[in-house]
């Protein structure tokens, strides 16, 4: 058994710091609440943390002046920044402070869990050859996907898609992750999800129709996960 | 200490009247010294001819210089030869009483002097002097007094342009001033005045219209959100039923957040704060990679997607955003164009050397009447059907911000019922 990892989140906002402690929980973190730059970082000082997720719009004390202090005390916990400003200046003012990522409000709370799993995973780099769920296996070295032994004919962008799905296995993918990381489309206003919803479809005609058991699931609203049929 | 800037009017009229009364003063002044000279050349001929007569009777009949004297009457003369006085009237040599002439002629044995009174030539010139002297401050008088008239009646144009511009505000702006006529230099200020007006009254009209569809887009995700909220709240569900009502609403807010990237995408385009890096871009291999990864949609409804790159055409432009410009065009085309249709993009060189980017449909066409409008923020043909098709109604206008901020334009061409063509053009220099 994995140790629980502990996140700290820092939003002084009452109800978005509940669905992220609520969020987090739902997928095994130990989660603590800090209202207030100063709050954070008093816990920060105080406790180990894994992970820390920061406002920049704090009362009291600034989220950036909060995480440059803490960095000057040579703190090496990676540190998430939650910002509503996404100009590309607030993001490299983010960046240079030490954030490690950032993410722009309103956010979608599969893309935050992405992303402290990303930042969690760091350092340990994972050389995966082969991905799988169930009877689907997919070989990133020849590029091929078997769903109970056979073999299924996808094309790129597909292949692309599952891969995504594949390496966040369990957890939900928004239609903004797939954009971004395998469309590759920074822009935001881009016209996208229906080509994300056209795409899915297809590959689900393909790996899930004709078998018994689906695996790609719509989570209305939120976006798409791969995961054993529960019902 | 500030002195106070006198009124146009003021100083105009001061301006009028010192130019008249430096040009009055130089005319006195030429006049008199005018007058003065032909009075002593005339007085000076008189002397001249008096010389010359008495010289005459000297040299014929010296006895008959006293006759002379007589009949000379106002003039004094002397006749000498050697210190020998010939003939002297009575007051010789002139008194000192008053103002004399004189003029003599000699030669080596006799001497003629002659003397006039100038007394009444000094008493003409300085009638004269005092008549200019009394006259020049009431002709500039009269120039201030009708000078300020003129000023007031020539700028009273300007004073009822104030006083009209005054009353427009941003409430009545479609309020005009008056042109009484257009050729003069206030009536070409009257038009110039209301061209500007009339920019700033569109600007206005759009950014209420804008006003007005963007809170109407706002709020319908927003009622969309509470009335699905109150509803599921007002009887208990399932749990099923609960997951149905909580992702409905998140469709709202995805639709919301949409809208809201959209609108501050345009927001900071139009106040220029996004910032572009022009790079070489290859034209035709952006028009492959926005028609190959739209395809899907395509397909989906039957179309016909076509991608000709005529040629190898490079444009300077920032990438990311050129490549958002066209895919809203050819999202565009795909969504208005019924299944079964064609859309064919292409990229190109016009004989002028511009690159373009030709998205052809074979959608429904737009009307005349909406073509100039088709960019414009929340435009819609059929607010039906767009909202069925899931549009936000921004994606021509971020089409139109993408090119132009590229320093390009778009062009359409459309005819009802058998398609549009919209050509992007980036200009080669």
């Amino acid at each position: 058994m994995r140790r629980t990892m502990r996140v700290l989140v820092v939003e002084d906002e009452k109800k978005v710091a509940k669905a992220l402690r609520e969020g987090l929980e739902a997928e095994h973190y130990r989660v603590r609440l800090a209202f207030s730059g100063e709050e954070g970082f008093f816990l920060v000082n105080h406790e180990a943390f894994d992970c820390v997720v920061l406002d920049l719009m704090l009362p009291q004390r600034d989220g950036l002046e909060v995480l440059t202090t803490l960095r000057k005390r040579g703190l090496q916990t990676p540190v998430l920044i939650l910002t509503a400003k996404d100009t590309i200046d607030d993001r490299v003012r983010g960046l240079d402070s030490g954030a490690d990522d950032y993410l722009v409000k309103p956010f979608a709370i599969p893309e935050l869990l992405a992303r402290i799993r990303a930042l969690l995973r760091r350092g340990r780099p994972d050389q995966i050859l082969k991905l799988h769920q169930d009877d689907l296996e997919m070989d990133l070295m020849t590029r091929t996907v078997v769903r109970a032994g056979q073999t299924l004919d996808l094309t790129a962008k597909e292949f692309e898609v599952l891969e995504y799905l594949l390496r966040h296995l369990g957890h939900v993918v928004s239609r903004e992750m797939l954009t971004r990381d395998v469309w590759r489309i920074a822009a935001r206003a881009t016209p996208f999800d229906n080509v994300i919803d056209v795409t899915i479809a297809r590959l689900r005609r393909k790996i899930d129709d004709p078998f018994q058991a689906k695996l790609l699931h719509t989570v209305r609203g939120v976006g798409f996960v791969l995961r054993r049929d529960r019902g | 200490m500030r002195v106070a800037v006198p009124s146009v009017r003021t100083r105009l009229t001061l301006w009028h009247a010192g130019v008249l009364a430096l040009v009055i003063c130089l005319f006195s002044a030429g006049t008199l010294l005018f007058v003065r000279a032909g009075l002593y050349r005339a007085l000076d001929e008189q002397i001249e001819r008096d010389l010359a007569t008495i010289e005459k009777v000297y040299r014929e009949e010296t006895g008959d210089l006293g006759e002379l004297d007589h009949r000379m009457g106002m003039t004094l003369f002397e006749v000498a030869e050697g210190h020998t006085v010939i003939y002297r009237t009575a007051s010789w040599p002139p008194p000192d009483t008053k103002p004399y002439r004189m003029r003599a002629s000699a030669d080596a044995v006799h001497r003629i002097s002659v003397a006039r009174d100038e007394t009444a030539l000094r008493q003409t010139l300085w009638t004269l002097a005092v008549i200019l002297a009394m006259g020049i401050p009431c002709a500039i008088g009269l120039a201030i007094a009708g000078g300020y008239l003129l000023a007031g009646r020539v700028l009273a144009p300007v004073g009822a342009m104030a006083a009209t511009a005054r009353r427009i505000t941003a409430e009545s702006l479609s309020a005009r001033l008056p042109v009484e006529n257009p050729r003069d230099e206030f009536g070409q200020l009257a038009n110039v005045f209301n061209e500007t007006l009339s920019r700033l009254d569109a600007a206005f009209e759009q950014l209420r219209r804008f006003t007005a569809d963007a809170s109407h887009e706002l709020r319908t995700p927003l009622t969309g959100m509470r009335s699905i909220g109150e509803v599921a709240l007002q009887r208990s569900l399932t749990v099923q039923e609960y997951r149905e009502v909580v992702a409905s609403m998140l469709e709202e807010v995805d639709r919301l957040t949409r809208l809201v990237e959209n609108l501050l995408l345009l927001t900071r385009a139009e106040a220029g704060r996004i910032p572009l890096t022009p790079t070489v871009v290859d034209l035709c291999e952006l028009v492959v990679s926005v028609s190959e990864s739209l395809r899907v949609l395509a397909e989906d409804k039957d179309q016909k997607l076509t991608v000709e790159p005529l040629a190898p055409v490079t444009a300077a432009c920032d990438a990311s955003i050129l490549r958002l410009g066209v895919t809203n065009l050819v999202y565009n085309a795909i969504t208005y164009t019924p299944n079964k249709g064609v859309i064919s993009v292409a990229a190109t060189r016009s004989p002028a050397g511009d690159a373009l980017i030709e998205v052809q449909d074979t959608g429904p066409g737009i009307p005349a009447a909406h073509r100039e409008r088709i960019f414009d923020r929340f435009y819609r043909l059929d607010s039906g059907r767009s909202r069925e098709t899931g549009g936000i109604g921004l994606g021509l206008a971020i089409a139109r911000w993408a090119v132009e901020a590229n320093g390009g334009r778009i062009e359409l061409e459309s005819e009802e019922g058998r398609g549009s063509l919209f050509r992007i053009v980036l200009p080669s220099s």
